[in-house]
């Protein structure tokens, strides 16, 4: 069976989807320069506005249950991916009661996200994946393959992650995070934002009018180091050439890349060799100086944003590039208006996980 | 709906303990001195259960429910009390650190899940691990472990009285259902949830039953 994309929602620190789609062809961040989590040392982050972030999750998930073919859920088995889970609010239990009394486990582990859409919508089965930053690629690449097989007809994939302290914090210790708006691909780029960020895809094995097909999904371990890529980029590149694989495509049918582009010195350059290693004049560009790295809940946005790029037909340009560090790869300056059929988007993690996907149009 | 598939079990281990797991043959294991030091209780434990199933190479599907706890309460410790956050500790704070150093030490390439389904961890690894046999017709390793040792756990813990423990089985999709049974209701008592189903499947293979059905 073929998997088909036939609903999906976001919320990132520039919005919803239709606002995101339009903060990244205008080039607007919703980057903010952020003192409350390091009041000595101003970094960059991508916050979104909400009252409750569950609620709000919750929210996102409804609007793509309203705009599917279901009347509910019970048929769709819900697939989360997320770096942090509940980590926030055991953080502010523990920093204001200085002990664990008060932290409930089960709202600490990852789990919390599932078990908290599982009360409210009843899905037929949920897991949870938490591969760091492509714990949502996971989750869309676990989608595929059980709808290939023919093991469900509907999965709900789910990337959701909060900022807290931890992250922010351990990014800060590791010397990548930027102090202004992160510039992917620049030669004098500073570091990453870390954001949060929710995304919602409905992935089933009937196609519809509007539905975008997920064509190839490829992962890969570098094998090399914990945190830093692999500089000859030969995970990268297998990802992406596991994705095309699957795909039965070549790469020179890919018009796009979205990349993972984090705007760390390490991320960008290996990443950059790979596409240069692998395609010839494909466009690539990363949205992350738009949204942040939304960690955990990156793939699934970006699997987002390529979705509509292939329904727009319009690639968008690199923001914030001024001085690009690999000339061999082509970065747009501009929004490329022109027919999309293939985009594949890359998902980086710590532990040298890699994740490729590749999404296709169907007109 | 789901799919049931059959899988053969090829290899099997468990381990637990009250505190601390005492002998996980690191030494053995991961002789450099300087990488065993760095690696976290979840990956010492991953290890040796990963030796036991002389598994070296191939897709790993990895499940812990609380992940890396003693890292997460370094740097959160480090945080109250405004000290420096290490690098180390950060790095090792993500659910796949353990998973990653068996690839660093096996220079294993291949694709690694991890799944953190809380009660439900272990048996998801399984549906997952299942599902790669399915995909990919290799064998996959499929593990599980808690470490949950750290200062003050009592003030939390209310759901095992194993502290340390760890759980795998090395699978590949069986040829026919022939001989296939349903996961049996082996208890473990005081084990934590998160573990009881893989080790389910392991104390079966120990009486006997190599060949069992999963609901991917």
């Amino acid at each position: 069976m073929k998997a088909f994309i036939n609903g999906y929602e976001s919320s990132s620190c520039v919005g919803n989807t239709k606002e995101l789609m339009e903060s990244i062809y205008k080039q607007q961040t919703g980057i903010t320069i952020d003192t409350s989590y390091m009041p000595e040392s101003p970094v960059g982050l991508g916050k979104m506005k909400y009252n409750d972030f569950f609620e709000s999750l919750n929210s996102i998930v409804l609007k793509v249950l309203d705009s599917s073919n279901l009347e509910n859920f019970n048929d769709t088995l819900l697939i989360v991916g997320s770096s942090v889970g509940g980590m926030k609010e055991s953080e502010e239990h523990y920093f204001k009661d200085k002990n664990y009394k008060n932290i409930d486990a089960s709202r600490h582990a990852i789990s919390v996200i599932s078990d908290s859409l599982e009360k409210e919508f009843n899905f037929c089965d949920n897991r949870s994946i938490s591969t760091a930053c492509t714990s949502s690629a996971n989750a869309l690449l676990l989608a595929k393959r059980l709808i290939n097989v023919g093991a469900y007809k509907n999965i709900l994939v789910v990337g959701a992650d909060t900022l807290c302290y931890t992250t922010v914090c351990g990014f800060y210790a590791l010397s990548v995070l930027s102090s202004k708006v992160c510039t992917p691909f620049n030669e004098n780029r500073e570091g990453m934002n870390v954001a949060e960020g929710i995304g919602v895809l409905l992935v089933q094995d009937e196609q519809m009018n509007n539905s975008i097909e997920l064509v190839g999904v490829g992962a890969s371990s570098d094998a090399y180091h914990m945190t830093n890529p692999d500089p000859e980029a030969k995970g990268a590149m297998t990802s992406m050439l596991n994705a095309l694989r699957d795909a039965k495509i070549d790469a020179k049918d890919i018009d796009y890349v979205n990349a993972h582009g984090t705007g760390t010195m390490a991320n960008d350059a290996v990443e950059g060799l790979g596409v240069e290693k692998l395609f010839k004049d494909v466009y690539i560009s990363s949205t992350k100086a738009i949204t942040g790295h939304t960690l955990g809940a990156a793939g699934a946005i970006e699997a987002i944003i390529s979705c509509e790029i292939i329904k727009q037909s319009n690639i968008p340009a690199q923001t914030n590039l001024t001085d690009p560090q690999n000339k061999n790869i082509n970065i747009p300056r501009k929004n490329i208006k022109q027919a999309v059929k293939y985009v594949i988007s890359n998902s980086f993690a710590f532990g040298g996980n890699n994740v490729s996907i590749i999404f296709g149009g169907l007109n | 709906m789901s799919k049931k598939v059959a899988v053969n079990i090829i290899s099997a281990s468990k381990i637990y303990a009250p505190k601390k797991i005492e002998d996980l043959e690191e030494k053995r294991i991961v002789p450099k001195m300087i990488i065993r030091r760095r690696l976290t209780r979840n990956a010492k434990i991953m290890l040796y259960i990963a030796d036991k199933c002389a598994f070296t190479n191939g897709k790993i599907v990895y499940a812990s429910a609380f992940g890396e706890l003693q890292s997460t309460v370094g740097i959160t410790d480090a945080i109250l009390n405004k000290t420096q956050i290490s690098p180390t500790l950060f790095q090792n704070s993500v659910y796949n650190s353990a998973p990653s150093y068996f690839s660093l030490l096996n220079e294993d390439k291949d694709e690694i899940i991890t799944i953190s389904s809380g009660k439900n961890s272990s048996l998801d690894a399984l549906k997952t691990a299942a599902l790669q046999a399915l995909i990919s017709n290799e064998k996959v390793l499929c593990v599980a472990t808690e470490c949950l040792d750290i200062n003050k756990i009592q003030e939390i813990n209310n759901c095992t009285n194993y502290l340390e423990a760890g759980a795998g089985v090395v699978l590949k999709i069986a040829q026919d259902e022939s001989g296939a049974v349903d996961i049996e209701d082996l208890q473990e008592e005081g084990l934590i949830d998160s573990l009881l189903d893989l080790v389910k499947v392991v104390k079966m293979w120990e009486r006997g039953s190599t060949k069992i059905f999963i609901n991917l």
